[in-house]
């Protein structure tokens, strides 16, 4: 690679590792009084210290990194798989089949007066939210990927997305007319939250990195070979169903992953790759590691002034990356003009 | 005569439509070029033999056997495929697009040798784009673009280069430097090229003219019986003329 | 002589009709008009349900929001959308004479531009439901109703008010209204059956009535009580960091199943028989150490 190549990863790199560790510590002194270092060094010292820092905000920062860095991954790969810097990782299905699990289980007690048995209704409430919002992406994307009858055509796989996207998203709006109930916590995972991220929920999730981001990476040479379009790609010798089917599997998970701990966040996927593409781009290898560390950053970011701002009120942490994200995108198209 | 890639009665359908008849071709060894008007099917036939098109009837043989009895890469490493329209996208540098050329070879995984990086800088420097190998697809003219997607195929390194319009965008200079490459290459391979511009076709070594999904003549460019057959194709409005020792063609303004 | 007649006992009649006009102020501040006493009334809100027919009005209801579900009568009725996606072409369909909404409801724009009356009132605070039981009494020209309403309910608070243990004076309690977490202020009107009740709050006023909040907050301020749903209640231990709530742990908490807890979110006429559930729980609470 080129030395402004080299030079341009290597101030990403610094840049993106220096803002995770401002941010870590901002994470650790944001609280329900604000961002105060002082507060946070007494609080330390003071009998709530482990509790608060150690098993509240330590836990929430690295959820929140975590959580931004599996979007950053997926919007990157779902950016490559479809060659439009305008795919998000939502795209086929996930988003719908999660908050379909997520209202299943809300209105699982409701539901069992009216025509399931009151058995089913219990197994459904006992898999909670978590379990149900993971098994409703990845349903959702099965059912992309069955109703294009597997990845062979990205168009195809496109529009069944929507189309699942839309049916799954009509299915929520039936079980909550039926349990209205099911109404506020839906719109809660709507908006997405990292309040309540715990070890726990850190320790899934850095297995659903640990899964999911090697796979993508060993697979993003077929990302670079899609850049020449897919007549090409295939020409090479590259075997695009199942590519494209073991990557449509890395960005489910991805997704699935995330969405099930911090609900639907907007906008992390969708810029995180724009960021990395502004200040180096590169091959897809690169790419899809850098998008996932911006993700982070952008996400913790997002949180941090959740806490922040109006501190010991929360902001929903999806109105903050709409705002920063949007922004960002609002900045780039001013610049494109005036350059 | 080399018999490596032939198409046994191939019948295309697009769209509900016939694009190909029937056609039965084998390649010859040296450079061949595809001509005819639009919608002949050109393109259509050379993707089939590149084993890119869903066949309606009919098979394309690579070393006798089918092309679907292939594994991908081992087929990939036969036949190099250059696009029509450059479809390419990103910013992905000169480098790494021809890089994309040894994957056939290397795989997903492996890492790219000595050999693979020599071919690479040999394919661009054929291509004359070797300039300049950091800069990005999207910021290079149309023509500069051409000639990096034709250097990723060249990278390939295999006997038989199929190419799609390869002139495109090309101004006089470059094409005549393709050209010679062409020659050059086609002295150890095989290489196909479906044209649009029949002056340059008719420095090939065989001309394979198409028309309304069927091949209404073959043959080497000084035969006469191939010069009636392009005029007829395009409606007379082309006749050839010969020029010293080579052929020209000429619009027929009459 | 008979022409001027007739206009005599007709400016007679002109005042009289505007006697037995009702006007009333709503909580917008606009001013409502109705030629009589309405006999088609729609209710877009449980709690407003609750207060027409705590008044006498049940009969007259011809609608009610999807989640009214108190008293049991109205449950026959058509239910009509929620306040985000009320049925617009039913509700016109069934001509109401009035429709009551809470404030900020997309739909009343929409069906006061199609020529319906809505009045609008608002139930974040005691006075807010005092209020509002006053004006529906108008509204039903039975005001005495209300009256015997409010004091039902004043009277529910201070029986309720004497059965909290006295250990119990002052102690914080933090009450959750929804796991996002949102929680109940000294503002809201749950606060305020608290504070009645002689009980603090962990949420001071100036945070609003239902400050969404930072859960970190609730497990630095260390609630004497924690009041939810039972369901919320169930979960919250495996929040991070909240086993260590001491009211958690000593099980000085009252949760309530889903019937209770809708009573205790309801700010209407049983807001006493909220205050009483209320009692009859922190009377039962184990011993703070």
């Amino acid at each position: 690679m080129s030395e402004a190549e080299r030079q341009a990863r290597r101030r990403l790199g610094i840049g993106l590792a220096v803002l995770t560790l401002l941010l870590a510590l901002a994470g650790l002194a944001a609280g329900s009084e604000g961002w105060s270092i002082p507060q946070t060094l007494a609080l330390l010292h003071g009998p709530d210290g482990g509790l608060v820092v150690g098993q509240i905000r330590a836990p929430r920062t690295l959820g929140a990194w975590l959580t931004g860095a599996l979007l950053g991954l997926a919007g990157a790969v779902a950016q490559g798989l479809f060659r439009n810097p305008l795919a998000d990782p939502y795209l086929l299905g996930s988003a719908s089949g999660a908050v379909l699990g997520v209202v299943l289980v809300l209105a699982a007690g409701m539901l069992a007066g009216q025509g399931i048995s009151l058995a089913t209704a219990g197994a459904v409430a006992r898999i909670g939210l978590v379990g149900a919002a993971f098994a409703g992406a990845l349903l959702g994307v099965t059912l992309t990927l069955a109703l294009a009858r597997g990845a062979h055509e990205t168009t195809r796989l496109l529009l069944a997305g929507v189309v699942v996207g839309v049916l799954l998203g009509a299915v929520s709006d039936l079980v909550t007319n039926v349990a209205p109930d099911a109404l506020r916590g839906k719109q809660a995972f709507l908006l997405g939250s990292t309040g309540f991220l715990g070890w726990g929920s850190c320790a899934l999730m850095a297995v659903g990195v640990a899964m999911a981001l090697p796979l993508a990476w060993r697979l993003s040479r077929m990302l670079d070979a899609l850049t020449l379009g897919e007549e090409s790609a295939a020409s090479l010798g590259i075997t695009l169903p199942h590519m494209r089917m073991a990557m449509v599997g890395a960005l489910a998970l991805a997704t699935g992953m995330a969405v099930s701990q911090a609900g639907l966040i907007a906008f992390v996927g969708l810029v995180s790759p724009h960021l990395v593409r502004r200040f180096a781009p590169a091959a897809h290898g690169y790419t899809l590691v850098a998008s996932a560390a911006t993700g982070g950053v952008l996400l913790l970011a997002a949180d941090v002034l959740a806490r922040s701002l109006m501190a010991p009120q929360e902001l929903p942490v999806g109105v903050l990356t709409a705002v920063l994200g949007g922004g960002y995108l609002l900045w780039l198209l001013h610049r494109r003009k005036t350059s | 005569m080399s018999t490596a890639l032939q198409a046994e009665n191939v019948s295309v359908s697009l769209g509900g439509a016939m694009v190909l008849r029937d056609v039965s071709l084998a390649l010859r060894p040296g450079w061949t070029v595809i001509v005819g008007p639009n919608g002949a099917g050109k393109s259509t036939m050379l993707r089939s033999m590149a084993g890119l098109q869903p066949l309606a009837a009919g098979r394309v043989l690579l070393q006798g056997r089918p092309l679907g009895d292939w594994p991908a890469r081992a087929r990939a490493q036969q036949i190099a495929w250059l696009a029509q329209q450059g479809s390419a996208t990103g910013e992905l540098t000169v480098r790494q697009i021809v890089q994309l050329g040894r994957l056939p070879k290397l795989g997903l995984f492996a890492e790219p040798t000595a050999q693979d990086e020599a071919l690479v800088q040999q394919a661009m420097v054929a291509a004359e784009c070797d300039a300049w190998p950091h800069r990005r697809l999207n910021e290079l003219s149309g023509g500069e673009r051409q000639r990096v997607l034709l250097a990723r195929a060249l990278a390939v390194d295999a006997p038989l280069l199929l190419l799609d319009e390869p002139t495109t965008h090309l101004d006089p200079p470059h094409q005549v430097a393709l050209v010679r490459l062409f020659k050059r290459l086609a002295r150890e391979r095989t290489v196909v090229s479906v044209l649009h511009d029949v002056p340059l076709a008719l420095q090939a070594d065989w001309l394979v003219i198409m028309q309304a999904g069927g091949i209404a003549a073959m043959g080497p460019p000084d035969d006469l019986a191939v010069h009636h057959a392009l005029a007829a194709v395009f409606d007379h409005a082309i006749r050839i003329e010969r020029f010293g020792d080579r052929y020209m063609a000429l619009p027929n303004l009459d | 002589m008979n022409a001027r007649r007739w206009l005599w006992i007709l400016l007679f009649c002109l005042p009289l009709q505007a006697l037995a006009d009702i006007r009333l102020r709503d909580d917008r501040g606009a001013t409502l008009v109705l030629p009589r006493s309405p006999q088609r009334i729609v209710t877009l809100l449980p709690s407003l349900t609750e207060s027409v027919c705590a008044l006498g009005g049940c009969d007259r209801l011809v609608g009610t929001d999807r989640f009214s579900n108190s008293p049991a009568r109205v449950l026959s009725l058509p239910k009509l959308g929620g306040l985000e996606d009320a049925q617009v072409e039913r509700i016109v369909s069934l001509k109401p004479d009035v429709v009551l909404a809470a404030p900020s409801a997309r739909v009343i724009d929409r069906l006061e531009s199609l020529g319906l009356k809505v009045l609008v009132l608002d139930t974040k605070t005691h006075a807010d439901v005092k209020r509002g039981l006053y004006t529906i009494g108008q509204l039903l020209e039975s005001p005495d109703a209300a009256n015997a309403a409010w004091s039902r309910i004043e009277a529910a608070m201070a029986e309720a008010t004497t059965r909290v243990p006295q250990a119990l004076r002052g102690q914080r309690v933090y009450f959750e209204v929804d796991s996002t977490p949102y929680a109940a202020g000294a503002g809201s009107f749950i606060g305020e059956t608290l504070a009645r009740l002689g009980l603090g709050n962990i949420i001071t006023p100036e945070l609003g009535p239902f400050p969404r909040l930072n859960p970190e907050f609730v497990v630095k301020a260390r609630p004497d009580i924690v009041i939810a749903a039972q369901s919320n209640l169930d979960d919250m231990p495996k929040r991070p960091g909240w086993d260590a709530l001491a009211a958690l742990q000593r099980h000085r908490s009252c949760g309530f199943d889903v019937e209770h807890y809708e009573l205790l979110i309801r700010p209407g006429p049983r807001m006493g028989e909220a205050a009483q559930l209320l009692a009859d729980c922190l009377a039962k609470l184990p011993e703070q150490r």
